[in-house]
């Protein structure tokens, strides 16, 4: 199986702070990988520095082939990587649509097109209902499925995807997971920043867990959850 | 086969602005009417960067300023016709966006806008010292060659009018073209949230250096035709202040990011200004005062504007019509 995304000794300090030192793993290609840890751990750093929103202090990221470190964000879009935020970033004064249509406009420059392929991609979310919804107007867990459908239709080949249930009550989360499934099915390689270990448990076979910016544990879930660091990780470090 | 009624309303608006000079023959009032659509052009052209792409200029007199002088450095200097001139002016405004941009979009927020102002004032002192090449703080007249069409110069207002209303139906299609394109989607995204739209693939700094650039070209055509049309330029006419304000006020108040706003917030404001000065006179600050007071209330109660107001009051009109 060929590798999506190998990272390398990744570093990065925010003044005094570590918040991620030196990180490594791998992605295959077609697989879900779940990038778990207690708040502050360096989850987001790490997608922010895989994506070109920060630069590393150290280390390397390649994706399909190619190093992405120095590429600004855009251009690591261009490469096949889309992401969604942690707090969801619609473009609130515009319709789904349009949204979306940001989104397929990096692959056809003609906006009938961009609008066939967005609706494509808002289809595929289940959102065809508010097409014509102002963004700001949805709720949470539509505002999420609008940030895949933006992401979507830039056509990836990996997808991230940072607390995608974060503030959805539980029948919103079992949609949400059905909809991740239903995108891995699709052939595209995701990483999932999650904090719902049931949403983690049901989507991901490989798991990566970093705790004060480090790798403390990786395998597979029954691994990773036998694992004492991590235990003591999320319990603290009296342990019980 | 039937014709979107939107193109019927704009034929008729465009024949209707075409028709009025032979309609309005008083000086007077053809000088409001120039007014404001010298105006509604320059709010449309901020209205490209600082309305769809919300990076709230207010430093636009640079450009308005250094239009006018290219054209009238060229015309007193070197003879060369200020039609010529307008677009070397364009040519001059969209090359000195590129430096103030690659200063200014390093700042997001109300930290760009007090940036711009900076610009434009500096290159106001600059004119106000430069005695030798450019006449300093005293100015110049433009000297006048009676009816000379060819050098932008015509006897009454009329001419003057045509001109500057194709100016303006020029920024109007442009800015209509734009606002259908990627480019168009791209600003709107930009300036609702720039790390969003980075993630989506747009090269943000980019997309924001080419809009400045051509609102910053169409500002600086705007400042040529000032110059010709009042016939004087010193550097605080070209680069006044209030020309950035109002570029900016026209836009929020007749509606940021849509293609008409500006030229409804023009019509409005410029109508109120006219008015107050033929009821009280010149009396100090009332202008300012009066501009002020319908800002407040725009950002208060109708912070989309007059155009937005419309779309409401069009959405319910519809929502009413659904329901019964």
């Amino acid at each position: 199986m060929a590798q999506a995304l190998i990272v390398k000794n990744l570093d990065k300090h925010f003044g005094g702070l570590r918040a991620v030192q030196d990180v490594s793993f791998t992605v295959q290609e077609n697989e879900t990988m779940a990038l778990i840890g207690p708040n502050g751990a360096g989850k987001t750093t790490a997608f922010n520095l895989i994506m070109g929103f920060y630069r590393p202090d150290a280390g390397s990221v390649s994706a399909f082939g190619r190093e992405i470190v120095g590429l600004r964000p855009h251009d690591v879009c261009i490469h096949g990587l889309a992401r969604t935020f942690q707090v969801a970033k619609p473009f609130g004064g515009m319709t789904v649509l349009e949204n979306v249509m940001t989104g397929a406009f990096l692959r056809d420059r003609h906006p009938d097109a961009a609008r066939e392929n967005a609706r494509e991609a808002i289809a595929f979310v289940g959102l065809s209902a508010r097409e014509n919804t102002p963004a700001r107007d949805l709720t949470t867990i539509d505002q999420r499925r609008l940030e895949m459908a933006r992401a979507v239709a830039t056509q990836p080949r990996l997808l991230l995807l940072d607390e995608v249930m974060a503030g959805l009550n539980p029948s919103e989360v079992d949609q949400a997971v059905g909809l991740v499934k239903k995108l891995a099915e699709r052939g595209l390689t995701i990483v999932i920043v999650e904090h719902l270990m049931r949403a983690v448990m049901a989507l991901a076979k490989h798991i990566v867990v970093l705790d004060h910016g480090q790798k403390i544990a990786e395998g597979t879930p029954t691994d990773v959850m036998s694992n004492p660091e991590v235990v003591r990780a999320y319990l603290g470090a009296s342990g019980h | 086969m039937k014709i979107a009624p939107r193109a019927i309303v704009a034929g008729a608006v465009v024949a209707l602005l075409v028709a009025l000079p032979l309609v309005v023959k008083s000086s007077f009032a053809l000088d409001i009417l120039i007014r404001i659509l010298l105006f509604a052009f320059i709010g449309t052209a901020w209205n490209l960067l600082g309305g769809y792409a919300k990076q709230f200029s207010l430093g636009h007199a640079a450009f308005f300023g250094l239009g006018a002088y290219t054209s009238t450095l060229m015309q007193i200097d070197l003879g060369i016709s200020p039609w010529i001139g307008m677009l070397a002016g364009g040519v001059a405004g969209m090359l000195a966006s590129l430096p103030i941009g690659w200063l200014c979009f390093r700042l997001r927020g109300p930290y760009f806008t007090i940036a711009t102002i900076a610009t434009a004032q500096v290159l106001m002192l600059v004119f106000l010292k430069l005695r030798d090449f450019a006449w300093g703080a005293e100015g110049t007249t433009i000297p006048n060659l009676g009816n000379a069409p060819l050098m932008m110069q015509f006897d009454g207002k009329a001419p003057y009018y045509y001109v500057v209303l194709l100016l303006l139906l020029l920024a109007l299609a442009i800015t209509a073209w734009l606002e259908r394109s990627r480019i168009g989607y791209y600003l709107v995204a930009l300036g609702e949230d720039q790390d969003a739209a980075e993630a989506v693939g747009i090269d943000v700094p980019r997309v924001k250096r080419d809009i400045f650039m051509i609102s910053a070209f169409l500002t600086a055509m705007a400042g040529t035709f000032y110059v010709q049309y009042i016939y004087f330029i010193d550097p605080n006419t070209a680069f006044n202040f209030s020309i950035s304000i109002e570029a900016a006020l026209v836009s929020i108040v007749g509606g940021v990011g849509t293609l008409l706003g500006p030229l409804i917030g023009t019509v409005l404001l410029e109508t109120t200004s006219a008015l107050l000065q033929s009821w009280l006179g010149n009396l100090a600050g009332v202008q300012v005062t009066v501009y002020s007071v319908i800002l407040m209330a725009v950002i208060l109660w109708r912070p989309t504007g007059i155009m937005g107001f419309l779309a409401e009051l069009n959405a319910r009109r519809r929502a009413k019509r659904v329901s019964s």
